[in-house]
């Protein structure tokens, strides 16, 4: 454990600590240099050509290398001039109506225009590209992974440099080692190490062979496991090497065993967290108050939706317009709303995440007092009434999402900062796993110090325990019931934003999770907050360990829910059973 | 005057010629047989759409010229409701009392499976438009639909071209990617690459052979956070691709994690058999930019054929009046333009049989001479029943479109590859 929290002190250093890179400058005249360099590489032939990829390759230009893309891409095309030369051009992103797009000549980056002065415009079918072979594709490759090593972005030379290491090919190892010299990124340097070790594992030399395995067992490099195997099982090489092969095999084997551990743990706690958001709203609705609300589904797709809304608010605005399949008197019924969007861009539409989480719990929280004043108040006490009028409810719900948003699912595009991930020792959070964490501690926090610490909390556990005896004591019981019953909904809510962010928003969200979120109230003890957050954490790591431990996802789920059957057989009551002469 | 005198001799001239057209105006009956309710309606209604159109175009164009007469397409659209002992009941229905010449229908492999005894039971003639897992052939079947060597194998040789050295297969539990993946699976070693180098898992049966390869999530599957680790760990070598079949909604899930988890396009690719541009509406692109699709057409194809198509596909759609067509948002894609490929196919065959008789109009689509200039390139009926035609390899673009990133020319589709992979695998030991 020791060991961990030092590599994620160390990793957290990695994320913070100072990659600078000295960029190459260039400036226009350098710009023009290789422009022309670029153009004599693509009209020349044989060992000139060569010779000038090597001049590239050490130009470190932004130009060289989207050129060289483009190249490799057949992008790059040549234009008869009327003079009988032939101009080397690529053409713009940005096409017009005909899907057409101006041609840039690529000696000067200028537009290329006709006698005039008039911009020619062109299609790909148009012009014809330069010719590419294998062996010229090879070469073009080579060069951009060059040019990649000086990239001003880590990660882009980070994977250059796993890209080189994996070539086999041992000449990369004095360009590697000279990179490593100036290199300043501790994980891009690791990289490095990894590479070289790597590529000479390929050498004639047999004590050269079993250092780089050592020191591939050294770096725990998951990636030269392969090479390794290849090595270990090649009839022709020497046996110290084999055995220094294998011996870095076990060494490796055995650091992935603690990653998968490590990373099974944390993924059994995102799901655990998933599942309490999804279940902590039911655990009030249903756990405390006793409605089998069948409609709980329904509120997280309300949440999921309202963040699809606003990220269209920030975006390019929200519409819809519905018209009622019946009519009455002759007249057509429906209607629509136009809501106009910000159009904001950056960091600005970015956050839009944060403003869409409180509006999920409010709007969720909306629905449920609606639904709680016209529905449910007359059913306390009536479980199965209450179970059939909700799922009504739900299905008249789910009609209306069809309705408004349509039947196919709708795109909900994650912030950035939701999107990225962290490695510590090579296992992986994921930003928005890791937010999932944290947001189900707060609203769990939330909720709890909600329930213990307020006077609303006080009246809610009065009217929960003993209903009959707070309305004699003066508690407007009927406003506690809506007041809770719309906080458990907002916390579906709540649930419905973040599940926006891991996968689909669709008139059906709901149903995905309704069993579940059932399953977690009642395997953690129905009316016990804490009994649903551990059942929720226990549950999400079982299946993850077991996932990992059976390697198919549909057979760790059958044995979690199998365990759960009979687990329910032992304790009828769930983890904590409330024993209360309340409760009848 | 004169003008006056013309317009009353035209009118009595153009109700004659109305009426004597009327007459020869006869109808053929066309069956629509898709699922327009349940779990495949999102994807099977737009082919519905799509034939309606290819109908409308040959009507207003003429109809279908048989010998002397001319006949306009009176479509019989059934629902299917995605139950598969349905589509069955619907295709009897279809052939014995509706009388229909041909059927355009059938979306998953399972209600192809459900129909085909009907159909070569009552020797009707079905147009299958869907990428589908082969190892079929039914007399009375076309297939115009992707045969897995039409767009697997393809994207594989791309792959092994771009320098991919690790594949790792995941796809949904059912007989299309379990299928498609198991011929992968083949295929990847008799191209040199070792069994360690193909990622997912295998399984064998008691004498030891592998029975299916890859890894299967069920429908519906949201949490892929330890399949994802586990591609992670398998790409960390740098030349590894995922080759994906999942179907349906739990590609959203599913790629959010793949971009969480940081695998982007240049480590690790991502090739989709089952998202086209249709199903790219409701997937978040933005973070899919760059991963892989195959297919036998793309909607931004370039070619004066797509253009016309599209064209005439908007205006149909602007003035158009089906019930149950929606008007906005629409994408087209493969399925589509092949269902409307198949329309035009059987339409030249029968004008050419001069009957629609269904064992004439096969024996004219099995002489390889049947050939359409479609929006996705020349299409060929072949004598298996399957069509030669453009495959196409294009990379995702954020506006749900594809870039075409490369063409292999006119690829005839074979349906039986197992077999042939199991020969070579064999003598190559």
């Amino acid at each position: 454990m020791k060991s961990l929290s030092i590599a994620a002190i160390g990793g957290l250093l990695l994320l913070f600590g100072p990659a600078v890179v000295a960029a190459p400058v260039t400036t226009a005249a350098d710009d023009l240099a290789v422009r022309t360099k670029l153009a004599q590489a693509i009209l020349g032939e044989g060992a000139e050509q060569q010779k000038i990829f090597g001049d590239l390759a050490d130009s470190g230009s932004k130009v060289v290398s989207d050129v060289l893309l483009a190249w490799t891409h057949d992008s790059i095309y040549l234009y008869d001039a009327p003079d009988g030369s032939k101009v080397p051009v690529m053409l713009e992103d940005q096409m017009d109506a005909d899907g057409k797009a101006r041609a840039i000549r690529i000696i000067d980056g200028k537009f290329l225009t006709d006698g005039t002065g008039k911009e020619l415009r062109f299609t790909d079918s148009d012009l014809n590209s330069v010719n590419t072979d294998m062996r010229l594709r090879g070469t073009i490759q080579q060069t951009l992974d060059m040019l990649a090593l000086v990239n001003p972005d880590t990660d882009a030379r980070q994977y250059a440099v796993t890209k080189l290491g994996n070539s086999q090919k041992e000449s990369y190892v004095p360009i590697l080692q000279a990179r490593l010299a100036k290199e300043t990124s501790p994980t891009v340097k690791k990289a490095i190490n990894e590479a070289i070790a790597t590529l000479q594992l390929g050498d004639s030399d047999p004590t050269l062979q079993a250092a780089a395995a050592h020191q591939l067992a050294l770096l725990k490099s998951i990636g030269s496991l392969d090479n390794l195997n290849r090595l270990a099982n090649d009839p022709k090489t020497s046996p110290p090497v084999v055995q220094a092969a294998k011996k870095a095999m076990a060494a490796i084997e055995e650091h992935i065993k603690w990653v998968n551990f490590y990373g099974t743990i944390f993924h059994g706690i995102s799901l655990g967290s998933i599942l309490l958001i999804v279940a902590l709203g039911l655990a009030i609705t249903f756990g405390l108050m006793g409605i089998i609300n069948m409609a709980h589904g329904e509120m997280i797709a309300i949440g999921a939706y309202t963040s699809y809304v606003v990220q269209n608010l920030f975006g390019a605005g929200f519409a819809f317009s519905i018209s009622l399949p019946f009519g009455i008197f002759g007249h057509q019924l429906g209607f629509g709303l136009h809501l106009p969007g910000l159009n904001a861009g950056g960091w600005f539409y970015q956050s839009y995440f944060l403003f869409a989480i409180p509006l999920s719990f409010f709007m969720a929280a909306l629905a449920g007092l609606v639904l709680e004043r016209a529905v449910i108040q007359f059913l306390y006490r009536r479980p199965l009434e209450s179970l059939l009028a909700t799922w009504g409810v739900s299905l008249v719900m789910q009609q209306m999402f069809r309705m408004v948003f349509g039947a196919n699912n709708v795109q909900v595009n994650s912030p950035n900062w939701l999107l990225g991930h962290f490695t510590v020792n090579d296992v992986s959070f994921g930003y928005n796993r890791v937010f999932v964490i944290v947001f189900a501690i707060i609203i769990v926090i939330g909720t709890w110090l909600l329930l213990s610490k307020t006077p609303l909390g006080l009246l809610i556990r009065a009217v929960m325990q003993n209903r009959a005896m707070a309305s004699c004591m003066g508690v407007r019981t009927g406003r506690v019931n809506m007041l809770t019953f719309a906080f458990g909904s907002g916390l579906a809510g709540l649930a419905g934003a973040f599940l926006s962010q891991i996968g689909n928003v669709g008139p059906s969200l709901g149903q995905s999770y309704i069993v579940d979120s059932f399953m977690t109230v009642v395997v953690g003890g129905v009316g016990s907050i804490i009994g649903t957050v551990y059942s929720a954490m226990g549950i999400g790591t079982a299946d993850q360990v077991l996932q990992q431990v059976t390697g198919s996802p549909v057979t760790g789920k059958i044995v979690v829910l199998v365990c759960i059957i009979l687990f329910l057989q032992w304790k009828p009551g769930g983890l904590f059973a409330i024993r209360s002469r309340s409760l009848d | 005057m004169k003008k006056t005198l013309l317009n009353y001799l035209a009118v009595p001239l153009a109700a004659v010629m109305i009426s004597s057209h009327a007459h020869a105006q006869d109808t053929v009956k066309i069956g629509v047989l898709h699922s327009l309710s349940g779990t495949m309606a999102i994807s099977e209604t737009s082919l519905r759409d799509v034939l309606l159109f290819a109908f409308d175009e040959i009507n207003s164009a003429g109809g279908i010229k048989v010998g002397d007469k001319s006949y306009k397409i009176d479509p019989v659209i059934v629902d299917g409701a995605s139950n598969w002992p349905l589509f069955a009941e619907k295709a009897k229905e279809l052939i014995e009392e509706d009388k229909v010449a041909v059927t355009f229908g059938c979306w998953t492999s399972v209600s192809r499976k459900s129909v085909l005894p009907v159909f070569e039971k009552d020797n009707g003639l079905l147009f299958y438009p869907v990428q589908y897992e082969g190892e079929e052939l039914s007399k009375n079947i076309f297939y115009t639909a992707e045969a897995v060597n039409q767009q697997a194998t393809p994207a594989v040789d791309y792959l092994l071209d771009q320098g991919k050295k690790k594949f790792y297969l995941i796809g949904t539990d059912y007989v299309y990617p379990q299928t498609t993946d198991l011929i992968l699976y083949k295929y990847l070693l008799l191209h040199g690459v070792p069994v360690e180098n193909i990622g997912g898992g295998l399984r064998k049966d008691d004498a030891g052979k592998v029975i299916s390869a890859g890894k299967y999530v069920p429908f519906g599957h949201t949490d892929f956070q330890q399949i994802v680790a586990d591609i992670k760990q398998f790409a960390a070598s740098g030349d590894a691709c995922v080759i994906n079949t999942i179907n349906g909604d739990s590609n959203v899930p599913f790629f959010k994690e793949i971009v969480a988890a940081g695998l982007t396009p240049s480590d690790c690719p991502v090739v989709s058999f089952s998202l086209a541009e249709d199903e790219l509406r409701s997937m978040p692109t933005k973070d899919m930019v760059g991963e892989l699709g195959c297919w036998t057409y793309f909607m931004s194809l370039k070619t004066p054929e797509n253009k016309t198509f599209l064209k005439n596909w908007d205006d149909w759609l602007a003035t158009e009046d089906h019930p149950g067509v929606v008007k906005e948002h629409r994408a087209v894609d493969s399925p589509m333009v092949l269902s409307y490929d198949g329309v035009y196919l059987w339409k030249e065959a029968v004008e050419k049989a001069g009957t629609f008789d269904v064992d004439a109009v096969r024996k004219v689509l099995e002489s390889g001479d049947m050939s359409f200039m479609g929006p996705g390139g020349k299409i060929t009926v072949q004598s298996n029943h399957h069509c030669t035609k453009n495959v196409y390899i294009g990379e995702t673009r954020a506006n749900g479109q594809f870039k075409i990133l490369k063409t292999f020319d006119q690829v005839s589709g074979e349906p039986f590859l197992l077999k042939g992979l199991d020969e070579k695998l064999a003598s190559g030991k």
